[in-house]
């Protein structure tokens, strides 16, 4: 039988690989597929708790689907905003490598 | 009585001269600018005098009156040699300049005719002023819990005799310094100086409490520094041992410090003990204190008067003070600056009377060890100033003993007698030097002191000559001048006292005062071959031809030859002071027999010195001197002052610089060290934390996943264990 552990687990792996995606990859698309992993886990949980919460009347507990359906808009976005830098930088230094990427320092 | 009431504004006077001088001599001296303002420039520039440079080239001068030539030469000298004489000269002085002197002159005479109508309206009825004296201003400064800072004057007898001396004194060397200081540059400045010189003066005259008098000690401090450096670009001369009027200066600055140390403790164990600086107020309650701490606090305060007042062992700053302007000299010695400590000790008598006789006892030795010790270094001196500054220390060690002996009956008599004889005589001793030296700069156009290079002025100035004589006779104590009545009342006092030790010291300086003082005299004025078997007159020994100064200088000392003559004669000066004092009863002392062992001692003196100077050549005297190997010695000693000031030189130089050195490297290794490390450790930290920074959005990344990991497992640790 499904339960709330099924989803947070889930949850929880699918956060676990968009990190390891986000902090190892070179890959400056590579790094955002890992951001939209994450992004994606937290509303697999959002829903998941929304769904199993049935203490409260109906109308109060779609707060964490709507919530999961502004996370998608936001995500549309700032997918787009990002793959557009990230062939503004292309175009200027020939490399998506974020190794590479560090003029914001001291 | 509104007379006396309104006498706060003599003290007033001096200090608005003082301000309208200093505010207002710029826009008069600019009405007075001609177009190129050239005069202005020339005066006002720091080291080139237009004087400097010609001091070799001294015949090309010799009949030209100085103002002219120095005028005349001034404009094609572009550069200047190395003048001894480099204080800027003005080849005329601007109409600012002096309107400035006759301001400071009219005001210091309303001053001067004030108190000398106090004075007589007190002579005629005494009772018209109460013995405790009236408050002229009061004004309370602060209060805190019970105690309360007054700032107040008060007029009594003591304080009107004082301001007599005081006021005539300043009002005659201010007229004096029209003469003296004719090309001086910032003639104006030196008259506001002399205005704030009197003021301070004027503040410890009327000073009501400690408070008052401490703040006007340290005003006499300040205007004498400014006064005694007032050359200030004049350098030192090392082969006359003289330092150069800055340094001069801070050492008398620096060395009154020193007493002053012992002054404030003294005042601030008083005001401790008893809660008020009030002196009236003092009397009663010094009564119900401890004896040995009042004892100890009086000494304290007496350092204050070593200081001031230059005895020893602080007495080396007058000597030095002799390379201020003479009328500077002259005011310090005769009226301002070494009398206050006089007057202080004079002023707090009955406290002084209150602790145990050894304060007096040590009032009367440093006074009595300090005359003869100075007298002896007079006898040598060959500078003419220094003689008169050596002089000046010895006359202030008579004040003291005075003070110190006097006793219940005479009180501060003795002393304030002496004091204001002393001021009349002296005064126009300085006066006359000064008119010495300023003849022979303008016949020599050189700065002349060295006596060696005088002798035979009599003829030449006989004015200044006369007057000389009669204050060589006044302090010589001489019968019926002024000088022998106090004088000789300090030595019979010490007589009648039984101190023998004090006695000998006294009676024993008289005599040596008498001999240099005489033989100053020749030496300047007279000489081998001289009118009067050698006192009138005869070789002068130095180049060009010197003349009588003008009238502004001889007038002030024909003025102070009157009271150096009459001022002993005032024989109700210690009823004056005390009204349960008796008078001096000048046929009693005519009478008693000790009174004339001090004349004989003072004659043998004058006789020694005219023997010695009159009636043999100098060179064979020195010839004598240098073949004794005693007398030579005694003479290098004495000479050098008793070594005192390479003394205090090595002291200053190892001692006290040691002690600096050490709390330098404290300084540098210690507390830099702290402030400097602490610096470069937040520095390192801050280059160390800085590589933290690598710009790689993926190392932020895994910081804040990182924290958050760990935020997260204490999170878990604290709800799965602490609240379970």
């Amino acid at each position: 039988m499904l339960t709330l552990n099924h989803f947070l687990v889930l949850g929880a792996i699918l956060f676990c690989i968009g990190l390891y995606g986000a902090i190892s990859k070179r890959n400056a698309i590579a790094v955002l597929m890992g951001i939209e992993i994450m992004l994606n886990a937290v509303n697999i949980t959002m829903v998941g708790f929304s769904f199993f919460d049935q203490v409260r009347p109906y109308s109060t507990h779609l707060t964490g689907q709507i919530f999961a359906i502004f996370i998608i808009t936001v995500a549309a976005a700032e997918a787009a905003v990002a793959l557009a830098m990230i062939i503004a930088i292309y175009r200027k230094r020939d490399t998506v490598d974020v190794g590479e990427i560090d003029m914001m320092k001291w | 009585m509104a007379l006396y009431q309104f006498s706060g504004l003599i003290l007033l006077a001096p200090l608005l001269a003082f301000a309208v001088i200093i505010f207002g001599t710029r826009p008069w001296d600019l009405l007075s600018r001609d177009k190129s303002g050239k005069a202005i420039n020339r005066a006002g520039r720091a080291e080139a005098g237009p004087y400097g440079g010609e001091g070799d080239s001294t015949s090309s001068h010799a009949d030209a009156h100085a103002v002219e030539a120095h005028g005349s030469a001034g404009d094609d000298h572009g550069e200047h040699g190395q003048d001894d004489d480099d204080d800027p000269k003005v080849p005329y002085l601007t109409r600012g300049a002096k309107v400035s002197g006759y301001v400071a002159i009219a005001i210091m005479a309303l001053a001067c005719i004030y108190s000398w109508v106090l004075l007589i309206s007190t002579l005629i009825d005494p009772q018209t002023l109460p013995p405790q004296g009236i408050t002229v201003f009061q004004y309370e400064w602060l209060v805190q819990g019970s105690a309360s800072y007054v700032v107040a004057f008060q007029l009594d007898h003591l304080a009107i005799a004082m301001m007599v001396v005081v006021t005539t004194v300043s009002l005659l060397v201010q007229f004096y310094s029209q003469g003296y200081m004719e090309d001086s540059a910032g003639y104006a400045r030196f008259f506001s100086y002399l205005s704030l010189f009197a003021f301070s003066m004027l503040v410890i005259v009327f000073a009501r409490n400690f408070l008052v008098i401490f703040v006007g000690w340290e005003l006499v401090g300040l205007s004498s520094y400014l006064l005694i450096g007032f050359w200030i670009n004049k350098r030192a001369k090392p082969e006359e041992q003289r330092p150069s009027p800055a340094n001069a200066a801070l050492q008398a600055f620096v060395v009154n410090r020193v007493g002053d140390v012992g002054f404030i403790i003294g005042i601030m164990i008083l005001f401790t003990s008893t809660g008020t600086f009030e002196f009236s107020q003092l009397v009663t309650r010094v009564q119900t204190m401890d004896k040995t701490l009042l004892t100890v606090a009086m000494i304290l305060v007496f350092c204050g008067a070593i200081g001031k007042s230059a005895q020893v062992p602080l007495h080396v700053w007058l000597p030095s003070a002799m390379e201020g302007p003479t009328p500077v000299s002259a005011l310090i010695h005769a009226a301002t600056m070494v009398a206050a400590g006089v007057y202080m000790v004079a002023r707090t008598y009955p406290l002084f009377a209150a602790a145990d006789p050894a304060a007096f006892e040590v009032v009367a030795w440093v006074g009595a060890i300090t005359a003869t010790f100075a007298a002896t270094i007079a006898l040598v001196q060959t500078d003419f100033k220094r003689v008169l500054a050596f002089s000046t220390i010895s006359q202030l060690g008579y004040m003291f003993v005075g003070l110190g002996v006097a006793g219940p009956e005479l009180q501060s008599g003795p002393g304030m007698f002496h004091l204001f004889t002393h001021a009349f005589f002296k005064a126009l001793l300085f006066l006359g030097a000064g008119s010495v030296l300023h003849s022979l700069h303008h016949a020599t156009h050189k700065e002349v002191q060295d006596m060696r290079l005088m002798g035979g002025l009599a003829t030449r100035m006989p004015i200044t000559a006369i007057t000389w004589l009669i204050a060589t006779l006044a302090i010589s104590g001489f019968p019926f001048f002024s000088g022998f009545f106090s004088k000789e009342t300090i030595i019979g006092l010490t007589f009648e006292r039984g101190d023998w030790g004090l006695y000998a010291l006294t009676l024993g300086t008289a005599g040596l005062t008498a001999f240099y003082m005489l033989r100053a005299y020749i030496q300047a004025f007279g000489g081998k071959g001289g009118r009067v078997g050698g006192l009138w007159g005869g070789t002068y020994r130095g180049v060009g031809e010197p003349h009588e100064s003008p009238r502004t200088i001889t007038i002030p000392l024909i003025l102070l030859a009157i009271p150096s003559v009459i001022a002993g004669y005032w024989v109700g000066f210690f009823t004056y002071l005390n009204p349960n004092s008796p008078s001096l009863d000048i046929g009693q002392m005519l009478a008693t027999p000790d009174t004339w062992i001090g004349v004989v001692v003072s004659l043998v003196g004058l006789a020694v010195a005219y023997v010695l100077y009159a009636r043999v050549e100098p060179a064979k005297l020195h010839s004598v001197v240098q073949n004794n190997v005693v007398l030579r010695t005694l003479h290098r000693i004495l000479y050098n002052r008793y070594y005192i000031d390479e003394l205090y030189d090595l002291f200053v130089r190892y001692v006290v610089l040691g002690i600096s050195h050490i709390e330098q490297a404290f300084d540098t290794y210690i507390i830099d060290g702290l402030v400097n490390g602490a610096a470069r450790a937040v520095t390192t930290l801050g280059r160390d934390t800085s590589k933290v920074e690598t710009g790689r959005v993926q190392t932020y990344m895994i910081g804040f996943f990182g924290g958050i990991a760990v935020l997260a497992v204490i999170v878990f640790v604290l709800v799965t264990y602490v609240r379970g």
